[in-house]
C-alpha cells in the first residue's frame, strides 16, 4: 500500500511551509486518493483479475454492476470501493488467469540465460589463464557479453514496466534496449576487426 | 449434600485464618506491589474505510508487559479488549496453524501469535498490515487475489487412473518424504508480501507461497497432470519473475523454504 509512507512524505514537504497546508482541502485529499490519472504516487484502484480495464469511476458502470458494489454511493465513496468487479461476470471465486505463453519466454529463455551466464565464467578466465589469444574465443566472449546484458536489462524492463500500466513506455524501453544492444554489438565488432580486441585491450590496461 | 455445602462455606469463611502463605487455590495473577510496571509503546497502523478521505495513521498504545501475555497477539487482543475496541485484526488459532494473524511487526512479516514481544521497553513496536496489500481496515489486508492465484494452480490431486485394488492412492515413504517442507505451508501470505517481485508484479507473478504450493503438487508422486501443471507455469510471468531475493525464506514464520521450492520448479521446467 505504502500509503503511510505517502502521508509522512506529504507532511515532510508541507511542514516548513505552514501556509501551504491551508490550501490542501478535503476535496484535494480525496482526489489524491481516488484519482486514477496520477499513476505514480497513489496505488491504482484495486481490480479483480479478469477485468480488461477498470472503469474510471463507478458512475460509468451499468446499473447491474452498480448493484454489485453494495450500498456506498455517496459523494466521496469512490475511495471506499474495495475493488472493481469484472464486467464478464468474473467473481472473486474465479481463479486468476494464467498469463499468455510464448516460445521465446519461459523455460527456454531461462535455460538460455543460465547457459550464457555459466558459459561466461570459463570464457572470461580462459584467455588470461592460457596466455594465448584467439579471435574466435574473443568473438564468442563478446557475443555472450552482449546477450547477457541484453537479457539482464530486458528482465528489468519486464519487472518495472508492466504492459497493463505503461504499455507505450514499455515498448519504448524495449526498442531503446534493442538499439543499444545493436550499437554495442556493432561497436564490439569494429573493435575486434579493426583494433586489438577486448581481451588484448584489457590486458594492456591491466599491465599499463 | 446441603450439610456438606454449609460446612464447606464455613470452611471457606475461616480460610484466611490458617491458610499457609505459599498455597493458592486458584491460578490467579496477583500483581505484587514491589514489581515495577514495564510500560511498552505499541504503534499500530490505523485506517478506517468509513472515513476514506482520512489518511492512514499510526496510533500509540501503552501496555504494561507484566500484565500482558508474551506474544504480540496477546498485546493486540489486550489493546482491543481494554484500550480500543475499534482496532481491527484477524486472529483465530493463536498457535501458528491458521495463518490469520499475519502482519508486519517491527519490519518483519510474521504471525503475531508466533512473535514474542521484545522485552526492551525503551523501543516501541510498530505493527503494520502486510506490505503492499490493499487494506480492508486497520491490520486486515485484502487477500482476494492471493487466493485467486492459489485457485489458478489447481491445488488438488488430479488423477484419472484408479488404483489396482480400487482403494486409496498409495505412496512410498520416499515419495512421501518429498512433500515434507511443502505440506506445512499455511498460506499466511507472509512470504509473498515480503517479495519485491511480488510487490511490483502481483497481478501475474504467482509469488513464493503459491509457487511452493505449485511445487507441492508437481512433486506429488500420485498426481498425473504434471505436464499440464508445468505448461501452465511456462511463461515469463508466473515463475520467472523470481530473482532469488530470498526474502520469502527469511520471513517464513513456519521455517519453510519457498526459495528452494521455486528453484526446484525452475529445475523441473528447464529444458
Amino acid at each position: 500500500m505504502a500509503s503511510f509512507a505517502r502521508s509522512s512524505l506529504l507532511r515532510q514537504t508541507l511542514a516548513p511551509r505552514p501556509f501551504l497546508q491551508k490550501n490542501v482541502g478535503v476535496s484535494q485529499v480525496v482526489a489524491f486518493h481516488a484519482s486514477a490519472k496520477k499513476q505514480i504516487l497513489p496505488p491504482l484502484p484495486q481490480s479483480v483479475e479478469g477485468t480488461p480495464k477498470p472503469p474510471a469511476s463507478i458512475h460509468s458502470l451499468q446499473s447491474a454492476e452498480r448493484a454489485a458494489f453494495g450500498e456506498c454511493f455517496g459523494s466521496n465513496c469512490d475511495a471506499a470501493i474495495p475493488y472493481v468487479l469484472d464486467i464478464n461476470n468474473a467473481t472473486v471465486n474465479d481463479p486468476a488467469p494464467i498469463p499468455e505463453t510464448h516460445p521465446s519466454e519461459g523455460s527456454y529463455h531461462w535455460t538460455f540465460e543460465r547457459a550464457v551466464c555459466v558459459g561466461l565464467v570459463p570464457l572470461t578466465i580462459a584467455p588470461f589463464a592460457a596466455g594465448s589469444l584467439h579471435p574466435v574465443m574473443d568473438a564468442i566472449l563478446c557475443s555472450l557479453i552482449v546477450a547477457h546484458s541484453h537479457i539482464g536489462f530486458q528482465a528489468a524492463i519486464v519487472d518495472y514496466f508492466p504492459p497493463k500500466r505503461v504499455p507505450k513506455f514499455r515498448s519504448l524501453c524495449n526498442w531503446l534496449l534493442r538499439a543499444f544492444t545493436l550499437t554495442t554489438a556493432v561497436g564490439l565488432y569494429e573493435f575486434e576487426t579493426n583494433d586489438v580486441g577486448v581481451t588484448e585491450a584489457l590486458r594492456r590496461i591491466w599491465t599499463a | 449434600m446441603a450439610s456438606l455445602r454449609t460446612t464447606s462455606r464455613l470452611f471457606a469463611a475461616s480460610r484466611p485464618m490458617f491458610r499457609p502463605a505459599f498455597a493458592r487455590t486458584y491460578a490467579t495473577v496477583e500483581p505484587t506491589p514491589t514489581e515495577q510496571p514495564k510500560m511498552k509503546t505499541f504503534k499500530v497502523y490505523r485506517w478506517n474505510p468509513d472515513q476514506p478521505s482520512e489518511k492512514p495513521q499510526m496510533q500509540s498504545y501503552d501496555l504494561d508487559l507484566n500484565k500482558t501475555g508474551p506474544m504480540m497477539l496477546d498485546a493486540l487482543i489486550r489493546i482491543k479488549n481494554e484500550l480500543d475496541p475499534t482496532l481491527t485484526f484477524r486472529r483465530s488459532c493463536r498457535e501458528g496453524i491458521c495463518g490469520s494473524c499475519a502482519m508486519n511487526i517491527d519490519g518483519v512479516n510474521t504471525l503475531a501469535c508466533l512473535c514474542r514481544i521484545p522485552t526492551d521497553t525503551k523501543s516501541e513496536s510498530r505493527i503494520y498490515p502486510l506490505p503492499h496489500t490493499y487494506v480492508v481496515k486497520d491490520l486486515v489486508p485484502d487477500l482476494t487475489h492471493f487466493y485467486k492465484q492459489y485457485k489458478s494452480i489447481k491445488p488438488y490431486l488430479q488423477r484419472d487412473t484408479p488404483t489396482e485394488d480400487g482403494l486409496e492412492f498409495r505412496q512410498s515413504p520416499e515419495d512421501r518424504k518429498k512433500l515434507d517442507g511443502l505440506y506445512e505451508c499455511i498460506l499466511c501470505a507472509c512470504c509473498s508480501t515480503s517479495c519485491p517481485s511480488y510487490w511490483w508484479n502481483s497481478e501475474e507473478y504467482l509469488g513464493p507461497a503459491i509457487l511452493l504450493q505449485s511445487f507441492r503438487w508437481l512433486a506429488d508422486s500420485r498426481d498425473e497432470k504434471t505436464a499440464e501443471r508445468k505448461a501452465a507455469l511456462d511463461n515469463s510471468m508466473s515463475v520467472y519473475r523470481c530473482h532469488t531475493i530470498l526474502n520469502c525464506t527469511r520471513t517464513c514464520p513456519k521455517g519453510l523454504n519457498p526459495g528452494r521450492a521455486i528453484a526446484e520448479v525452475k529445475k523441473m521446467l528447464a529444458v
